[in-house]
């Protein structure tokens, strides 16, 4: 059906709403409450617009499209409601931007100075309320920012499916609070960046960069197969510290949830996303290691390629971490005497959550569809008889009792001191490439930082001692 | 009943309300000449001829109200909103003191009508005798069987749930009715989808109130023509009107429509206390603009005269206001109500009828700036309309209508910090 929105003629689907038909046309209409995977709640009023002429606005967000349907989103009527409702959310909210982390991406903010009136007329103080309030681990919130949105009530309800968060209390006394317990939901993170205002805060982020200092990479959640999209937020290089000695920073500041994902399982992450940057804090192999001892890199090298090249039926156990380019440019340079199978590098940990209905699947490992796909499914062989086993990616300990073995590794593990040789390698935010999660999704992911200078990268390795 | 009057056509006794003095009063025999002689379509029609239009407020034809829902699904839910909490009504309340068992054969038959298997009352948190007297029927008509199975041997099935609200006056707008029915908290709903079409248990609901339901009873005893002859030909029958304020007696009198206020006022209600002269009147609860002495002159109790004098009948609580009332306090009483019972769930009542509220405070209090009328007036303009149910209306209106017609008295408050009246009633 085709409908009117300021005079163009665009269409919308069978019982489509006129704010998700004008939005898919990049007609913008304002709107606080409406979020595109929740529930409509129809309560902020900012998405107000003339129907047909008819003399009372109507939400955009609850009005099905019809044919022929005519609307104003510029009608001096819409304009003078959306200043008007501005002002009543901005009554009692603190507008204290300047300490405020919302500040900069706060949806309250450019609204004000897009729709706003310049100065309120309020002549009533302002209405206090709980700051800085921790609703469990990770959230702060601040009920004087709070403008009642219920997008954090909704999602409890309809996403993480926890029912934590409600609004207690009527009217203007009203506010937003744990209901039952604490609200340590496995998808908690989300409510911050659902938050229109700066009323739900990250405890990691608090205070700590204003927003516009840093800039978000694409990136990918190693947490499990699904291999979810996310932006990893770092300090722009013009925001770097100039000050004599100031090491180049490293910082992951944040991490959020990719924009305007049409992915199904929506922009949603869970809590492990939103720590990728945390599960890439841990220890680094700090350098090779030669059974078990510190090594420089050269003889480390050197003992890697004397291994394989003396290696019958050498055995490569790739990561189902690595890209699928990796894993591309591995099978190109795999000579015929040598097996490529998938590493799991990852099993679930006590206490981690094993899966749930909502995103977290039972397979830790991001990209074994990938890996498996270039180069095979099937599992270590023992009866193969490998003589050399190269380990890509974190384990546990030795693949098979008494065969020399290469650990190909980031991070510092046990594991390490037992191998024959062990290599560090770059970390997941030290490379760049693409990963195809279990649905067949194929996610691409960009390099945060340069790896560090000790760091192998594996295919040089493999190709160099393959070869 | 067959004479001119629906619901003051017997004594006041002490056991008035009781089954057996409903049953010496002709009660049920409505419900039994429609469960023996009538198709519900047959009943549908006699209460559409009628011309009984909703009482609760907004005025909408029952009958048509009751077409509206399709018939054809499997469940269809019937609501009595008895959340009566509009400052200035108390018909209602009446209706379940006096006469409990009019209202419960009233939605048994709006039940035979629409086909409805459960039917639920919902009563005011605040109000206790009315919930005592409409429980102590229920049990009355389920032993007698009149509630229930197979009701007075016929194959019409029906039970009624009384459910008491908890004492907000938002739960009266009929979806937040709903929702606070479904155990919800009490915020009204989007429309649409409208409740004819998904309402409780987002199943097709008429929700009627409480005056309505009980006047079928009547409608169906003395026959639509009978109803339609009573009162003004556009919205017939009779009201029950709840005259309170400045009276020398206050109370409830039921009257046809078309009525003179100033009748209702200087004879039935006894005049203006004190021998005052009349200032205003609000005609049809605390919501409804109010109106000056000069305005209710001629004016008559009917819909169609309401509103071209600017105002609305609403639930008929006539509000009379006596020579000498400071009418900024008064706003201020009407502004605290409708602040505190803002059910907060949209932003412009929630924090305007809080902030419209926080302005009149002050200029009550003698702290009133230049601008503050200036800032009612849009406040008031800006909630109107622009609101998720009819009560950010509701509290818009008097502010705006208080200012147009005394606006002086504002001016005065605003400019000296006190009021031009003194507030006292006798001489």
């Amino acid at each position: 059906m085709k409908l009117t929105i300021d005079g163009r003629e665009v269409e919308a689907d069978d019982g489509e709403t006129v704010l998700r038909a004008a939005l898919r046309h990049g007609i913008q209409i304002p709107h606080f409450c409406w979020h595109a995977k929740l529930t409509i709640a129809g309560s902020c009023r900012m998405c107000l617009v003339k129907v047909n002429d008819l003399p009372k606005l109507q939400p955009a967000c609850n009005v099905a499209a019809t044919p022929k349907m005519r609307i104003d989103t510029q009608h001096e009527q819409v304009q003078r409601a959306r200043a008007q409702v501005m002002e009543f959310l901005l009554l009692n909210h603190p507008v204290d931007c300047g300490v405020c982390d919302k500040a900069g991406e706060c949806r309250l903010q450019d609204y004000q100075h897009r729709y706003g009136a310049a100065a309120s007329r309020s002549n009533e103080d302002k209405r206090h309320a709980r700051k800085l309030h921790p609703l469990g681990e990770r959230i702060l919130l601040d009920n004087e920012r709070c403008i009642l949105c219920s997008r954090c009530v909704r999602f409890t309800r309809e996403v993480s499916k926890t029912n934590a968060l409600g609004i207690v209390e009527r009217g203007s006394h009203e506010y937003v609070d744990v209901v039952d317990g604490a609200f340590d939901d496995p998808y908690s993170g989300n409510v911050v960046d659902l938050c229109p205002t700066g009323a739900l805060l990250s405890r990691s982020f608090l205070y700590r960069c204003r927003t516009w200092f840093l800039e978000p990479v694409r990136s990918v959640c190693t947490g499990c197969e699904r291999a979810c999209e996310l932006r990893v937020w770092r300090r722009k290089a013009e925001r770097a510290s100039h000050a004599p000695g100031a090491a180049p920073d490293r910082e992951v500041y944040r991490i959020t949830a990719p924009e305007g994902t049409a992915a199904e399982g929506g922009p949603w992450l869970c809590n492990r996303g939103f720590d990728q940057h945390v599960w890439m804090k841990r220890p680094r192999l700090p350098g090779a290691l030669v059974d078990g001892h510190p090594a420089s890199a050269a003889d480390a090298l050197a003992r890697v390629r004397a291994l394989l090249g003396a290696a019958h039926r050498p055995a490569v156990l790739v990561s189902s971490h690595a890209s699928n380019e990796q894993a591309d440019a591995l099978r190109a340079c795999l000579p015929p005497h040598a097996t490529a199978y998938v590493h799991t590098d990852r099993l679930p940990q006590p206490g981690e959550t094993l899966e749930d209905a909502v995103l977290i699947r039972a397979d830790k490992n991001p990209n074994r569809r990938g890996v498996a796909a270039r180069l095979g499914a099937a599992p270590l062989d023992a009866a193969a008889r490998h003589d050399v086993v190269v380990v890509w990616g974190e384990c546990a300990g030795a693949p098979a009792a008494g065969t020399p073995w290469i650990h190909l590794t980031p991070f510092e593990t046990p594991a390490e001191s037992a191998a024959t040789v062990a290599l560090p390698i770059p970390n997941a935010l030290e490379f760049s490439g693409t990963m195809e999660n279990f649905e067949g999704r194929t996610v691409a992911f960009d390099r945060v930082f340069a790896p560090p200078a000790h760091v192998h990268d594996p295919l040089d390795v493999l190709r160099s001692a393959l070869a | 009943m067959t004479s001119g009057t629906v619901f003051f056509n017997h004594e006041l006794t002490a056991t008035s309300h009781s089954l057996a003095d409903y049953r010496a009063r002709g009660g049920y025999a409505s419900l039994e000449k429609a469960l023996r002689t009538m198709q519900p379509v047959e009943v549908e029609r006699e209460v559409l001829q009628s011309g009984l239009q909703g009482r609760g407020g907004a005025g909408f034809t029952t009958g048509v109200k009751w077409d509206f829902v399709d018939k054809k699904s499997p469940v269809v839910y019937l609501c009595c909103n008895i959340d009566e909490g509009e400052p200035g009504t108390f018909k209602d309340r009446w209706i379940l003191e006096h006469s409990p068992h009019q209202l419960l054969e009233g939605m048994l038959l709006g039940s035979y009508a629409l086909g409805v298997r459960h039917a639920f009352a919902y009563v005011r948190g605040e109000f206790d005798l009315p919930w005592r007297r409409l429980a102590g029927a229920l049990a009355e008509a389920r032993t007698a069987g009149l509630v229930g199975e197979r009701i007075l041997g016929s194959h019409f099935s029906c039970d009624i749930v009384v459910h008491r609200g908890a004492g907000a006056y938002v739960c009266g707008e009929e979806s937040s009715l709903l929702n606070s029915l479904e155990g919800k908290k009490g915020w009204p709903r989007n429309k649409p989808p409208f409740p004819a079409v998904k309402g409780l248990y987002q199943r097709p609901t008429v929700v009627n109130n409480t005056e309505t339901l009980a006047t079928v009873p009547w409608i169906l005893a003395n026959g639509a023509p009978a109803y339609a002859a009573m009162g003004v030909k556009k919205s017939p029958g009779t009201r029950l009107f709840g005259v309170s304020g400045h009276v020398a007696r206050p109370g409830l009198h039921e009257k046809p429509t078309g009525y003179p206020l100033q009748r209702l006022i200087h004879e039935d209600a006894g005049g203006v206390l004190g021998g005052r002269a009349l200032k205003a009147v609000i005609p049809g609860g605390s919501s409804t603009p109010i109106l000056t002495a000069a305005e209710v002159e001629t004016l008559t109790l009917d819909p169609e005269a309401m509103s071209k004098a600017g105002t609305m009948l609403g639930s008929g609580a006539v509000i009379v206001i006596a020579e000498g009332t400071c009418m900024v306090r008064l706003l201020q009483v009407l502004t605290r109500f409708y602040a505190h019972e803002s059910c907060g769930q949209c932003s412009p009542c929630r924090e305007g009828t809080d902030w419209m509220n926080r302005i009149l405070t002050r200029i009550c209090a003698g702290r009133g700036t230049g601008d503050d009328l200036a800032t009612l007036r849009s406040v008031a303009a800006g909630i109107q309309g622009n609101t998720v149910c009819a009560l950010g209306d509701a509290a818009a209106m008097p502010v705006a209508s208080f200012m147009k017609r005394f606006g002086a008295e504002f001016e005065y408050f605003v400019q000296h910090g006190r009021s031009m009246n003194d507030g006292r009633l006798a001489p």
